[in-house]
């Protein structure tokens, strides 16, 4: 057990003490940042506004926090498997700087190593998405607070969630790289392309049917519908008393706190199941790909 | 002695190339054992094999009498490794790089401090021990690398050319301390290297080439049956040289001749005493040798 206690300080350790993998980790969420503070903002602050019926206004502190809930949703998404990707690279560093193969040398179970990864790159990523949640917190209180605590205490399981789902996924998908190429080409894809596919940084709505149909089959999509639904469940209760059902319903639909799988909307718990079922079968495959690779070197 | 590694009729391909084929030797415990052979020759696969972190692909090992298939724990926790290349983690400090090493063998809390302050004292590293292992000199990594590999008190250390590119006070330091273990824990050093008076201090020499074993035995041995003696004659003119018949080069205003073996050379200063006043006799080097038995130089260019 101490072993194992030493083996998660050094991942965890190396990880915020690296530079490289610290920074690129914060790069999606700065990028949200930048662009939220130039025109997404904006965007959001307009499309909203042109949801509401002709006549009707909303007090500026529910508007600003409808926009910061749907900022914190957003970045929150894709920080959870981002940052995660980019902490699992330590797997794949280890392999190029030799490490992993002084590790191999030694009496020490490869099943050990395997969850090591794991679970320091759940800690270094919930350690950042945690900070990530309460500063966009603070914002939010900022400009419009509507949460109530239980709100919080979601949002804060959804991270948990999320961040066990982003492990899984790179645990699977760095298992199989080997070079420093490799790692940049899956952390730029990662980074570039999760924020568009989980409807981070686009609504699904604005996609059309085809693509929005196709990107319902990953399990990210239902992860950062939770989370907005979660920071955004104060503000539609508070819409109630200034906005009818059918226009507030029409707004959940415009940002993703409404899922549909082929026309059907998608429930909580069905995006939870989800999610945990995706986290299972991935850490599965983890597991097998050990075993696998284990057997292949006896 | 006791053969504290055999190695029996091993043989690794990879595709078409045999890295490693049907190589034989074994190691005597408490020897100095080198291997040596030029870039591609095998060494590196069969120490990855024989530290188990590549498959082979037929042949058996035996360490310290267990066979490293049936125990391979076993076997781990008697070899000690100290790659080509240092593979500390470089942001972390010496102290913690050694404190994570230390915990996969099992040596944690009390057992581990007092480990260290043994290596720190023993490799004279007491002063860096907090400091980061990316900061550290070359030869201060070097210290760091050959405490990693002596944590858990091997009994074999395989030392993967760890000279390379060390100062020569590093060098003699590292040495010092390897000779030191050796005498006083009996501990076997296989080690591979590019620098021949490293090769030319060993017990035993196995040399290799294309995965097979082309040349081994003694220092001396291996000069005898493959080198000739040397004769450095001084305070003579070149006519007096020539009048001898034998091969020779100048070197430094002295004749440098080369003869078949020692009895050559004795007879040739009874048999012309005149010339003989002022000279030395020396054996052929390890590199004759290598080239002699591989046709190759075994240098640090050849191995790049």
């Amino acid at each position: 057990m101490k072993t194992f206690g030493i083996i998660l300080k050094r991942n965890t350790k190396l990880f915020f003490k690296d530079k490289g993998l610290f920074f690129t980790s914060l790069i999606t969420p700065l990028i949200l940042l930048v662009l939220y503070a130039t025109f997404l903002s904006n965007v959001y602050r307009d499309s909203l506004q042109m949801s509401f019926p002709q006549g009707v206004t909303i007090p500026d502190n529910l508007l600003e926090g409808c926009v910061a809930g749907q900022l914190m949703s957003s970045l929150l998404a894709v920080s959870c498997v981002t940052v995660s990707f980019c902490s699992n690279m330590l797997m794949v560093q280890d392999k190029i700087s030799g490490a992993r193969k002084d590790f191999l040398i030694t009496p020490v179970k490869r099943h050990t190593l395997a969850v090591g990864y794991y679970l320091s790159t759940t800690i270094s990523t919930l350690i950042i998405c945690v900070v990530a949640l309460t500063a966009t917190l603070i914002y939010v209180s900022a400009v419009g607070w509507y949460l109530s605590f239980t709100d919080v205490l979601l949002l804060l399981l959804d991270v948990f969630i999320l961040v066990a789902f982003g492990t899984a996924l790179s645990s699977v998908i760095n298992f199989f790289l080997s070079s420093q190429g490799q790692i940049s080409a899956v952390g730029s894809i990662v980074s570039s392309c999760y924020g568009f596919v989980c409807g981070a940084y686009m609504p699904l709505s604005t996609f059309s049917e085809g693509l929005r149909n196709t990107v319902m089959f990953l399990p990210g999509t239902y992860g950062t519908s939770l989370i907005r639904n979660h920071a955004l469940s104060g503000v539609f209760a508070e819409m109630e008393s200034h906005l009818p059902e059918q226009a507030i319903t029409a707004i959940k639909d415009s940002i993703d706190c409404n899922i549909y799988f082929f026309g059907e909307k998608v429930e909580m718990g069905t995006a939870y199941l989800v999610v945990c079922v995706s986290v299972a079968l991935l850490i599965g495959v983890y597991i097998l790909l050990n075993l696998l690779s284990a057997k292949k070197d006896k | 002695m006791t053969e504290i590694i055999k190695i029996e009729n091993l043989c690794k391909s990879f595709g078409d190339l045999k890295a490693v084929d049907d190589l034989s030797f074994s190691v005597k415990e408490g020897e100095l054992f080198a291997f040596l052979g030029v870039n591609g020759a095998g060494k590196s696969t069969t120490i990855s094999i024989l530290c188990k972190t590549l498959k082979k692909d037929s042949g058996r090992i035996f360490i310290d009498g267990e066979d490293s298939d049936l125990n391979p724990n076993k076997v781990r926790k008697e070899l000690g490794v100290v790659f080509q290349n240092s593979v500390l983690d470089g942001s972390l400090t010496v102290k913690d790089n050694l404190k994570h090493r230390a915990s996969l063998y099992g040596i944690v809390g009390e057992e581990f401090e007092k480990r260290l302050k043994e290596l720190a004292s023993l490799l004279e590293f007491e002063k860096f021990l907090n400091r980061v292992v990316g900061k550290l000199s070359g030869g201060q990594r070097r210290k760091i690398d050959v405490a990693r590999a002596l944590l858990h008190k091997p009994k074999i250390l395989i030392l993967d050319e760890p000279t390379t590119g060390l100062d020569p006070q590093t060098r003699r330091t590292m040495w010092k301390v390897i000779d030191g273990l050796r005498k006083s824990n009996k501990m076997t050093v296989l080690l591979t290297t590019h620098y021949m008076e490293e090769a030319g201090d060993a017990d035993y020499v196995l040399i290799i080439d294309g995965g097979k074993r082309v040349a081994e035995g003694t220092p001396i041995e291996l000069k005898n049956k493959y080198t000739g003696d040397y004769i450095t004659i001084y305070s003579v003119t070149k006519e007096q040289i020539e009048r001898l018949g034998l091969p020779y080069q100048e070197v430094s205003g002295a004749y440098r001749l080369k003869v078949a073996n020692t009895w050559v050379a004795t007879n040739l200063i009874i048999e012309n005493p005149e010339l003989f006043k002022d000279y030395e006799i020396t054996k052929g080097k390890m590199d004759d040798v290598f080239l002699t038995v591989t046709g190759k130089k075994l240098t640090e260019d050849s191995e790049k």
